[in-house]
């Protein structure tokens, strides 16, 4: 299934809906999406998984780029990923790097 | 491969844009082989991973093609990746579990991609030969039981 990443933005929560199959090919729609999400100054980064299907190291690249342009004091919550998802995130060791929480 | 059933092989140009027949080819071939869904989910990342390494590296200096084919046997769904980029095996990059105590500053995201191929398939397989760079992916059919590399490695 295409990706596709949209943002929306409230009371100094960024959120970025996540579909379909992330891949390197479409990582670059989601970094651009992170952009937008840090000009808009929010303190809390949220990316809803439920219907992201697919996730490879690209995604974790992508992960971990939101986490370093959200700083010390912003957070990133990745929310509602499916288990092979949350599982490869596990395998890279970046379970502590990146917050993950249930839908 | 032996007897069983095969798919007719495609060839795609080395481009991220071809990711997406490759993760369709993939999941034909899980179709063909009646593998579970955690199975086909775990040679598409390989393959997604070894083909995108393919792309990044091996063909870094310039256009290339890279071709896809595979199969069903009684016992195994394999898949090779076939590429005449520089001679590259995958083995060669370091594939042990990565803790989750390493700062992220300190971590290297360097061969991420293809340690997670390695801990995704049941088998793998590489061979230079002809100036080729043959990679063959296997994933059992029938497994009892989980596969401990990818559902314990968390470490």
């Amino acid at each position: 299934m295409a990706f596709q990443a949209s943002l929306s933005v409230t009371d100094g929560k960024a959120t970025i809906e996540l579909i379909g199959e992330l891949d390197s090919s479409s990582a670059p729609k989601l970094h651009e999406q992170i952009e937008e999400a840090i000009k808009s100054s929010a303190e809390l980064l949220e990316l809803r998984a439920v219907a992201l299907t697919y996730m490879s190291s690209a995604g974790l690249r992508a992960l971990l780029f939101a986490r370093q342009k959200m700083g010390e004091t912003g957070a990133v919550v990745l929310v509602g990923a499916p288990e092979p998802v949350t599982r490869t995130i596990r395998l890279a060791g970046l379970e502590n790097t990146i917050q993950m929480s249930d839908a | 491969m032996g007897h069983g059933k095969v798919m007719n092989p495609i060839r795609v140009p080395a481009s991220v844009n071809s990711l997406g027949q490759v993760a369709d080819y993939v999941r034909k071939l899980g179709q063909l082989g009646n593998l579970r869904d955690d199975a086909s989910y775990r040679l598409h990342l390989a393959a997604d991973e070894i083909v995108t390494n393919i792309i990044m590296h091996g063909f870094r200096e310039g256009p290339g093609e890279i071709e896809i084919r595979g199969g069903v046997t009684d016992a195994q769904v394999w898949l090779r990746i076939v590429d005449d980029a520089p001679p590259f095996d995958p083995r060669t990059i370091n594939h042990e579990p990565r803790p989750a105590t390493i700062p992220p500053a300190e971590r290297k995201l360097g061969g991420l991609g293809i340690f997670l191929a390695f801990t995704a398939v049941d088998d793998f397989e590489y061979e230079s030969k002809d100036g080729l760079n043959i990679n063959t992916l296997k994933m059992l059919r029938f497994r009892v039981g989980r596969c401990d590399k990818w559902d314990t490695a968390s470490v």
